[in-house]
């Protein structure tokens, strides 16, 4: 019933710009995106500070106060490799608007992100992966259960890890795409909330079909279940995908005007 | 044998039944009406404030109460029927003695005026004269007023604007802003001078999402909004209402759409005093009984009705109907 949610993506440190803003703790670029973002209809942010391997815990409490004090504590994703950061993200981290969503674990590696998110009563992205690309849905799968059962053992709520199928380049893996929807059926056949980060189908494309590909591969998503995604909510043609696709499917309620709210 | 077996399978399902104690599930909503308040001191209304479905008191907060208005009229009304002109006799004569009657004898929860008389195609009454009518019924009650127009669109824009202004302060809800003239309604109703104004759909779930979101962009203030999504008498369509109702509550409620989290007004008695149950005389119809207990029954059905789906304040015409009507509330909600 609940409507699509946009994780909000571009704050995230391969771009110079905020790059540059991180090392040198400069509010205005963050916050400028932050602000493009949230009044395009993202719901969550994702804050991506890198690797931060070594001031991680100082930049993500620096980047989530900065955020949630200017945006009245809008939700954020901590997307860092660095565990310590995100644990000290969470720290200063305002959960009056939503649940700090960990970006992320996986079935292998960093499988115990979900025991720091339960720990920590946040929310995590749950990557259907181990090593790579998983071979076939069966593998994916099987990724999925190990991660239940880590988080049923951790005393987390099933409902609190978002399931990533892993979104996969268009050009390059086109063969791989078809699979992709069928992941997203099952996993929401189950039940399971997903994810997914929507704009790598079109990476390497030419800029002007990137709305394109992004936007079709939503849609038919959705149909599948997605109910959320790490996204660029300033893609016009993408938010209007998302809108449409909530209203065909009864989330919202047609009006008009419906794609100016 | 065979009772000994039934007897025995009977008391095995009983145990399995009994060990399903019952468990009782609240339903919740994300979402919830938002509060309007009309009129000034003492007899102000507030409308709406619920986050379950109308009176689920077992569900969760029901608000405030629904609110239960009387409607009377700026000129001596033609098509009512007789037992009105038995009921208030020569206080219909003029709106203001008639309004201090109703708020003093019968003490309903708002009262509503609709100007008939401004009709172009009635009385015509002028703008100024309405104007009049209105500062004179404002003064002599203190009762929250609800002002209805004549259902011409364009010389309602008019009265409304012009009473609007006059009864600067007084907080009434202008009824109605329709697609056609929402701009001219709610710039001045509540723009310019901070009135209330009711955003009438006909019937439509997507007209009604659709001029609040209007209204909002005009600046409106959603606190200062009210629905009017439609009537019809019981038995004319109602079960459309009903169902357009359930739709909007449960996209404010359960979607938490905040476009249509405004409370919910509708004037029974302008429907249900038109349809030939309410109407047709004891002559013409000898097997009806009491014209006056017909219209009665149509009017407290209908309102129950619509309380039912949702409406947070209905518009009754019978001094009756409003008694009913408190009655039921009062049994149901307390």
């Amino acid at each position: 019933m609940d409507k699509f949610i946009v994780i909000g993506e571009r704050i995230h440190c391969i771009s110079p710009a905020i790059r540059t803003a991180i090392s040198e703790r400069d509010p205005a670029p963050i916050l400028k995106r932050a602000k493009e973002q949230i009044d395009a209809g993202a719901t969550y942010l994702d804050v991506n500070i890198g690797p931060a391997e070594k001031d991680g815990v100082e930049v993500m409490q620096w980047a989530v106060q900065l955020i949630q004090s200017e945006f009245d504590n809008v939700p954020l994703a901590l997307d860092t490799a660095n565990k310590k950061a995100i644990e000290g993200g969470i720290k200063v981290y305002n959960r009056s608007k939503g649940k700090p969503i960990v970006n992320s674990a996986d079935a292998g590696d960093r499988i115990d992100n979900i025991n720091l998110a339960a720990a920590n009563d946040a929310m995590s992205i749950a990557l259907c992966a181990k090593e790579g690309i998983p071979r076939d849905n069966d593998e994916r799968m099987m990724y999925c259960q190990e991660m239940i059962e880590r988080a049923m053992d951790a005393g987390m709520e099933v409902e609190d890890l978002l399931f990533d199928p892993l979104f996969l380049v268009i050009k390059g893996m086109q063969e791989k795409q078809v699979e992709l929807f069928e992941a997203i059926r099952m996993l929401s056949e189950m039940g399971l909330k997903t994810t997914g980060g929507l704009s790598n189908v079109s990476n390497g494309t030419p800029k002007e079909l990137r709305p394109i590909l992004d936007s079709y591969t939503v849609a038919m998503a959705m149909q599948c279940g997605l109910t959320s995604a790490i996204a660029n909510p300033c893609d016009k043609r993408l938010m209007e995908a998302i809108k449409t696709c909530d209203m065909i499917l009864g989330k919202t309620l047609y009006a008009d005007s419906y794609l100016e709210l | 044998m065979c009772i000994e077996r039934y007897t025995k399978k009977t008391t095995t399902d009983l145990k399995e039944v009994q060990t399903l104690a019952y468990k009782k599930v609240a339903k919740k909503y994300s979402g919830k009406i938002k509060e309007v308040t009309i009129g000034t001191g003492d007899k102000a209304i507030t409308l709406g404030g619920r986050n379950v479905l109308p009176l689920h008191a077992f569900d969760g907060e029901v608000g405030q109460s629904p609110k239960v208005g009387l409607e009377i009229v700026d000129e001596v009304p033609s098509d009512w029927i007789d037992a009105f002109a038995n009921l208030y006799g020569d206080v219909q004569k003029d709106a203001a003695t008639w309004a201090k009657y109703v708020e003093e004898t019968y003490a309903p929860d708002f009262i509503c005026l609709r100007f008939e008389g401004a009709d172009p195609n009635g009385s015509n009454r002028s703008v100024e004269e309405c104007v009049e009518t209105a500062k004179k019924v404002s003064e002599s009650v203190s009762l929250p007023l609800v002002i209805a127009g004549s259902k011409n669109v364009e010389k309602d824009s008019e009265i409304f604007k012009a009473i609007a202004e006059a009864l600067e302060g007084k907080n009434i809800l202008l009824l109605s802003a329709q697609e056609e003239n929402y701009k001219t309604v709610g710039a001045a109703g509540a723009l310019a001078y901070k009135q209330k104004v009711a955003a009438e759909s006909s019937v439509d779930i997507n007209l009604a999402k659709q001029l609040n979101i209007l209204m909002t962009q005009l600046g409106v203030q959603k606190e200062d909004v009210v629905m009017h999504v439609g009537c019809a008498a019981a038995g004319y369509g109602y079960e459309y209402v009903s169902s357009t109702m359930d739709r909007i509550t449960l996209a404010a409620l359960g979607q938490n759409d905040e476009t249509l989290q405004m409370p919910i007004i509708t004037p029974i008695s302008f429907e249900t005093w038109s349809v030939k149950e309410s109407i047709a005389t004891e002559e013409d119809e000898p097997n009806w009984g009491s014209i006056e207990e017909r219209g009665i029954h149509m009017e407290v059905s209908t309102a129950a009705a619509s309380i039912a789906s949702g409406s947070d304040a209905v518009i009754v015409r019978h001094p009756k109907s409003l008694e009913a009507i408190k009655y039921y509330l009062n049994s149901i909600i307390g």
